[in-house]
């Protein structure tokens, strides 16, 4: 009987270095062939209670009290822990491109992890092909590094591994937040297949219930997740100036051969226009070039809050000030968007002394002040970014941006590694800052993202759409 | 274990600094006789020429750690400035250089540089022949990798020039791995200048080093072994002090304690 009891968590307490308490007479049990879904928002302890579960706590965090068994016998902690954790545990992290070795193919990760889920022989390297395949990366992107993907095919790699070998215990951390709708659906599609069988175990991390309705069995519940604001009471804009005017812009495929897109689109005043498209189709080249980091092989850029004349340069170093501060990109990976080494406020303060030509001490004030207008207090504006939440982090990435007087935001994916409620927060924030005229070119696969825009561009085989708002589901 | 090692190393870092103030007798002028084992006037004994060895290792240290520094110093100041070189600009030149330069036995050109040149100079040229490559390949790779970060990206956005962006951004995230790479050349100057000493080859001051003891007292280790075997372990201590605490903050480096 023992030896069907799954992955179960009785009363455990888990400190952190000075004995607070981060999470006390917690108890979960995830049975065999069953799904089990641990839900909260963000900061309410999930990832923790999932290291805990999994016999890993960062530095600094230990198990207090209590006990965590995986069929009948404790989780080894240590070198058994990690030996059990590679043979054992299938497990999709919440940043899952972070996880791979950057300078290795993703198909040898793959067969890596098979070999230490057991198998052998020379049918390996076909079942790692066969299986990333089935997760839609072509053979053609095998042989690739993580580096050299796009972030949604990194994720599909990431995915191949934590379900490679079809472990024991499958762990997928937040798996909607970062994917693709499609890549999602594989990841949901690999759980339904576990269900019902007793030799596999299946936890589940997630804030999106809609996923969790649709695939738990049981659900442990951490804390009340805030739910989106309903989409219809977001104003529309309309009939406001054009702010920036792409006209004819082509971006050459980096592999060559045809081209990887052609748009032509309009930005006006305080709009928030979402960028719908499947991972790799060039939503990130897109805002990398209108920002100026991509060279396009053709097409004109045109900014009219700029205080200057003629179409704006196309590199990023050809660009005035006047032209840079007044369209500003922030990345997806709320990881690297901000420098380990410098304080929030610095960081923020640092454009408004280079392009606001502001001095030292009236460029941290202003930087505090809009730190605070943005809800980040002065403590935390004192704090480098390892002592920062993921969606502080990228507030203070949405900060440094707007800091000195941008017109045109390019969000790159911004919400991506965010749950629900910060997700709105920093949605909420965006509005905040339209109402002053900033207009928000936002790339996303979250439809729920998409449905707060004023319109929605879809890009797909390499041209840009209009997407009909009200038909949007 | 790493603070053990921090405090160690700050404790040998201090008595070695403030050492010849703190020797009993003139640790140049011989006080008893050759090779006298230790008694209650002078604890360790007498060197091979009767001068007091407790008096000379406490003014012996100077010497070494502060040649050693100066290397470790220059190996990494050059090896960092390659490194963000070619991390940066990603050319191959610098990094196949730094290559070829490892592959190069470093005590071979030591022992020539220490004929030609004067004695510290050489353990300066040979750190920075030795470490800078290992250096430049650290900090390209960490270049490299942070070439891509947002925060880099950001800092092209506001139109800074390279120079600021190395200098403002892509160093300061760097600078654990920076630190810790300063002790590990730290520990190369180190054995450097101890074996150049003991093969009589650096200018030594007249109140002798901790290596240069070595040598001297090496034909008497039968009548006083303390004339031996303290500077030796005092090498050892100060090497594995210092390679303790930069491992500490190699590990600080990496930011394991960086928990989300």
């Amino acid at each position: 009987m023992t030896a069907h009891e799954g992955l179960r968590a009785d009363r455990i307490r888990v400190t952190g270095p000075s004995g607070r308490v981060v999470l006390d007479g917690f108890g979960t049990h995830a049975k065999p062939g069953r799904v089990l879904a641990l839900t909260g928002p963000s900061g309410s302890g999930k990832t923790t209670l999932l290291r805990a579960l999994l016999g890993c706590l960062p530095p600094g965090l230990r198990l207090a009290a209590g006990s965590v068994s995986w069929r009948g016998r404790p989780v080894p902690t240590g070198r058994a822990g990690r030996r059990w954790r590679l043979t054992q545990v299938g497990w999709l992290a919440q940043d899952p491109a972070s996880t791979l070795y950057p300078w290795q193919p993703v198909l040898d990760q793959v067969i890596e992890v098979l070999a230490d889920r057991g198998a052998t022989g020379t049918a390996v390297r076909a079942e790692a092909a066969t299986l990333l395949e089935r997760l839609g990366l072509d053979p053609a992107l095998h042989t690739r590094t993580p580096g050299r993907l796009s972030g949604g095919q990194a994720q599909r790699a990431a995915l191949a591994r934590a379900l490679a070998g079809d472990p024991p215990l499958l762990v997928l951390d937040e798996p909607t937040s970062g994917l693709d709708p499609d890549c999602a659906r594989l990841a949901a599609e690999a759980v339904r297949r576990r269900r019902g069988d007793p030799s596999r175990v299946t936890v589940l991390v997630s804030h999106d219930r809609r996923l969790v309705g649709d695939l738990a069995d049981e659900v442990t519940e951490i804390a009340a997740v805030a739910p989106l604001r309903d989409p219809a009471i977001t104003s529309r804009r309309t009939g406001t100036p054009a702010v920036l005017t792409v006209h004819g812009l082509v971006l050459d495929h980096p592999a060559g051969g045809s081209p990887l897109l052609t748009a032509d689109l309009t930005l006006h005043v305080g709009e928030l226009v979402a960028l719908l498209g499947p991972s790799g189709s060039g939503k990130s080249t897109l805002l990398r070039a209108l920002a100026g980091l991509h060279a396009p092989a053709a097409g004109t850029l045109l900014l009219s809050a700029a205080d200057t004349t003629g179409p704006l340069p196309h590199p990023a170093s050809e660009r005035s000030r006047a032209q840079l501060r007044r369209i500003q990109l922030v990345g997806q990976n709320p990881r690297d968007e901000l420098n380990p080494a410098h304080r929030a406020v610095t960081a923020v303060a640092r454009p408004l002394r280079t392009l606001a030509g502001l001095g030292r001490a009236p460029a941290r004030a202003q930087a505090l002040r809009l730190l605070s207008d943005l809800g980040v207090d002065a403590e935390h504006a004192a704090r480098r970014p390892g002592r920062l939440s993921g969606g502080q982090r990228q507030r203070i990435a949405v900060a440094r941006a707007v800091a000195p007087g941008a017109a045109v935001l390019l969000a790159d994916e911004i919400t991506s590694a965010l749950d629900a409620a910060t997700t709105t927060r920093l949605l909420d924030l965006l509005d905040r800052l339209r109402a002053d005229g900033l207009a928000v070119l936002l790339a996303t696969h979250d439809l729920d993202v998409a449905a707060r825009a004023d319109r929605v561009l879809r890009l797909s085989a390499g041209t840009l759409h209009e997407q009909d708002v009200s038909a949007h589901p | 274990m790493s603070r053990i090692s921090l405090a160690l190393a700050a404790v040998l870092i201090a008595v070695t600094l403030l050492g010849p103030a703190l020797a009993p007798y003139d640790p140049a002028a011989p006080v008893i006789a050759p090779w006298q084992a230790s008694s209650s006037g002078h604890l360790l004994g007498g060197d091979v020429l009767g001068r007091d060895v407790l008096s000379r290792l406490l003014a012996g240290g100077r010497h070494l750690l502060v040649l050693s520094l100066v290397s470790a110093g220059a190996a990494t100041l050059v090896g960092t400035l390659g490194g963000l070189a070619a991390g940066w600009g990603g050319s191959r030149v610098l990094a196949t250089g730094a290559d070829l330069l490892l592959a190069v036995p470093v005590l071979l050109p030591a022992l020539v540089l220490a004929v030609a040149l004067p004695g510290d100079a050489a353990v300066v040229v040979a750190t920075v022949m030795a470490g800078a490559p290992l250096t430049l390949g650290v900090v390209r790779d960490a270049t490299a990798g942070v070439r891509e970060h947002g925060y880099v990206r950001a800092a092209r956005l506001r139109g800074e020039r390279t120079l600021a962006v190395l200098l403002r951004e892509v160093l300061p995230a760097v600078a654990g791995v920076l630190a810790a790479d300063l002790g590990l050349r730290f520990v190369t100057a180190l054995q450097l200048a101890s074996a150049l000493a003991v093969l009589g080859l650096t200018d030594a001051p007249a109140t002798g080093d901790w290596a240069a003891m070595l040598r001297e007292n090496l034909a008497g280790a039968a009548l006083n072994p303390a004339a031996l075997a303290v500077p030796a372990l005092l090498l050892a201590l100060l090497s594995l002090a210092v390679s303790a605490a930069a491992h500490a903050g190699l590990r600080h480096a990496f930011g394991t304690g960086d928990s989300w």
